[in-house]
């Protein structure tokens, strides 16, 4: 399921969704998007992983209805909440269908400078070391009585828990520098090791989600 | 093919571009051959990494500073090869492994430098199927390496540069962050990469944990060499004086003039019968436990933690009282650190109280128990964030309200801070760090001091100061719980053990006790100290 299709298809399609949902007027377009959404979701196995993305981003989701109905109606907050949450929802499975490498990898063939893909890719991978990082810094210094806890009294202390973060972070980016120049970062003729190449499938589902596209911007409009 | 030497070092200085410390390498001679297998061992700041770093041209290239004499690799001047060039010929494996798998699955780590080296896809494949066999991780291959456990991730670095077919691979302290179980894996691995022709070239300070796997030893000491030569003609000299500490049994077998000199238990079991062995040391006298119940300051009753729906900790108990050293016990993962920070509140028990004082945790918040409990974790770098050595081990004090500064002057004392308090934190050595982030911990003066894996990639001379320093708290009254997977240090220093495994304690008593349930041992991946091994359960 994974490598079915080329990641350049992928950020096409989700797109083209993501147009879908935002030139969405009524809540009869928004729910079956959604449906079809968790359907992928499942489709990839990945309904717990989903399950628990839901209980960060419905609470988002509402929070932004809210303010919407607030400022509008009811209806348009439903539908302000309904549109974030497909959108969420697309990249969600977006993301779990493509590692930043093979986005990353398969933008190079398509003309970004390696450099640039690798920077992406990495710092995507670093995102969960420097979480990590910060639950230590944080626990470290609660630990002796400064207060981080979530308030006013946090921002106080900020550096206590930027200072920290920081150092440690650029640390890891010169190690990481160190690693990566003595396993041959940078040196010209590099190949790849997995080939990214738009075969009839990917030109295939382009067109589908392209025309399946067409048609409901259309039939909305009617 | 090269002359018989892939690494020929003449009068080798060096120093980084920003310490003013002088030369950190102070005149290296060095040769060695592509298939050795070769230790470089040192207490703290001898050298040993950066002694590394110049085998495979990241000094001078990347580190840049100052350096003096000639460094030859396979027989040209690494000044006039780039590290984009050596790194084929010398694969290095880095200390953290956090900081050298940036990729998102191990096939991608093992195939990155053969990437850069312009494989075609077919060899790269190969390559990968070869060298995952060639290390037992073919099973790991699809996995995320920031996922895998310490021993792990390990094996997925050594296979990154191993895919490579380096003549030599580098290792800088491979063993620093791993438990027995996780070391004997990664040794097995190597030994098998050394048997199929790859030299190895491996920095460490503990030597129990390789003097049975090298054929040469080079023993560096202020950035000279000082010691070169077998493991028994290096064993055989007083290297204790250069802040190693002798494997148990060739310290034995120096004193009893054995030769060939034995290097594990094993060798000396084998060459002397067990009356003829000297008797241990008598253990010295520790401050007795207070055994009165009014001078208990910590209680864990039944203790569960849930995360994410899984049982992190199952029923834990223990008590710790006044004056008393307790160790707590296990391997990576066992859930060590999960029970500490249920100690100062970051973590919340699903079900079974903690009681401070006499009082339930429940009732006091983080900051609270703060004063009660001081918690050094094991990485000192996450605390830092004051300019000097003094801000930063008052700031908790001082956060908390209870700044006293004749308390502080008399930690620095204890512990031997008083030519560091103004110099930045971030620029000490990390035996220093961990000494400012321990007086950090008692600046509160609280009632229990727990100490995250303290001597977790310390030498001897740090092991022996602190092993000190706990018997002088302890004599005035201080309750300390070392959470350690180092048993020889919680052995001598702790007289009462608690063993813990997948979140259950699962014995407890005295260390030889523990040590002598081999059932529980097993069960939580650990292995009896030497000396236990020698004279079993009597000495405890």
């Amino acid at each position: 399921m994974k490598n079915l299709l080329d990641p350049r298809t992928k950020i096409i399609i989700a797109m083209f969704f993501t147009i879908l949902v935002v030139a969405s007027r009524t809540l009869s377009w928004l729910l079956p998007q959604w449906g079809v959404l968790i359907v992928l979701v499942v489709a990839i196995g990945k309904g717990r992983a989903y399950a628990r993305w839901l209980r960060l981003s419905l609470p988002m989701a509402l929070f932004f209805g809210a303010v919407t109905w607030w400022t509008a109606d009811w209806k348009t907050g439903l539908m302000a909440a309904l549109a974030l949450l497909n959108l969420v929802s697309v990249f969600f499975v977006f993301f779990s269908t493509t590692t930043p490498e093979d986005l990353g990898n398969s933008l190079v063939k398509a003309g970004l400078p390696y450099p640039v893909a690798f920077v992406f890719s990495t710092s995507l991978q670093f995102v969960p070391v420097i979480g990590r990082k910060a639950k230590n810094v944080l626990d470290a210094q609660r630990a002796r009585g400064i207060p981080l806890e979530p308030g006013w009294s946090a921002l106080r202390h900020y550096p206590a828990f930027l200072g920290p973060l920081l150092i440690q972070a650029f640390q890891l980016a010169e190690e990481l520098a160190a690693a990566m120049e003595a396993r041959g970062f940078g040196r010209p003729g590099r190949t790849f090791y997995r080939d990214y190449r738009m075969g009839p499938t990917d030109w295939l589902a382009v067109a589908i989600t392209f025309l399946l596209l067409t048609a409901c911007l259309i039939l909305q409009r009617m | 093919m090269t002359g018989p030497f892939l690494i020929e070092i003449k009068s080798l200085r060096y120093a980084y571009r920003q310490s003013g410390a002088g030369w950190i390498l102070d005149g290296i001679d060095l040769k060695i051959r592509p298939d050795e297998y070769l230790l470089i061992c040192g207490a703290s700041g001898s050298g040993k990494s950066t002694l590394c770093r110049t085998f495979n041209g990241l000094i001078p290239h990347f580190f840049g500073g100052s350096l003096q004499g000639d460094i030859r690799i396979a027989e040209i001047p690494s000044t006039q090869q780039s590290v984009g060039q050596l790194f084929e010929r010398l694969g290095m494996v880095f200390q953290n492994p956090e900081a050298q798998l940036f990729n998102g699955t191990v096939e991608r780590e093992i195939a990155f430098g053969l990437e850069s080296i312009g494989l075609a896809r077919r060899e790269i494949e190969r390559r990968i199927a070869e060298t995952a066999e060639t290390v037992g991780i073919e099973a790991l291959l699809p996995e995320n390496p920031h996922e895998l456990s310490g021993g792990q991730q390990q094996l997925v670095a050594i296979a990154a540069v191993l895919a490579l077919l380096p003549q030599t691979i580098i290792l800088d302290e491979p063993y620093a962050n791993l438990d027995p179980v996780n070391v004997r894996r990664v040794r097995t691995a190597l030994r098998r990469i050394h048997q199929n022709g790859t030299g190895i070239i491996i920095s460490e300070h503990r030597l129990g944990l390789t003097v049975a796997d090298v054929e040469r030893i080079v023993v560096l000491y202020q950035g000279r060499i000082v010691l070169d030569g077998s493991p028994a003609q290096v064993l055989k000299q007083d290297i204790e004086s250069y802040g190693l500490e002798p494997p148990l049994a060739a310290s034995i077998g120096r004193k009893l003039g054995l030769a060939p000199l034995p290097l594990d238990i094993d060798g000396l079991k084998s060459s002397v019968s067990l009356d003829n062995l000297p008797v241990p040391p008598a253990p010295e006298d520790l401050p007795t436990i207070y055994p009165a119940d009014g001078d208990r300051v910590l209680m864990l009753d039944r203790v569960c933690f849930h995360a994410a729906g899984k049982p992190l900790l199952r029923d834990v108990g223990l008590t710790l009282s006044r004056g008393e050293c307790l160790a707590l016990v296990g391997a990576n993962g066992a859930g060590k650190t999960t029970l500490l920070k249920h100690l100062n509140g970051l973590n919340r028990p699903t079900r079974g109280e903690i009681t401070v004082r006499n009082r339930p945790a429940r009732e006091m918040k983080v900051s609270q128990l703060a004063r009660y409990v001081g918690v050094a974790f094991q990485n000192p770098n996450s605390q830092f964030f004051k300019l000097t050595v003094w801000d930063e081990i008052v700031a908790g004090a001082k956060a908390l309200q209870c700044y006293d500064e004749s308390w502080i002057r008399e930690l620095a004392r204890l512990f031997a801070l008083d030519p560091l308090l103004a110099r930045a934190p971030y620029r000490l050595s990390e035996g220093e760090k961990k000494r400012v982030a321990f007086a950090a911990a008692l600046a509160a003066r609280p009632d229990i001091l727990a100490l995250d894996e303290p001597t977790a990639g310390q030498d001897m001379f740090f092991r022996r100061s602190l092993g000190l320093l706990l018997r002088e708290l302890q004599a005035r009254g201080q309750a300390i719980l070392l959470i350690t997977q180092d048993l020889s240090f919680a052995e001598e220093y702790a007289r009462r053990w608690l063993l813990l495994a997948k979140g259950e304690i699962i014995a407890e008593g005295t260390p030889g006790r523990v040590m002598g349930d081999q059932a529980a041992m097993a069960r939580a991946h650990l292995e009896p100290t030497d000396r236990f091994r020698l004279y079993g359960g009597k000495k405890y």
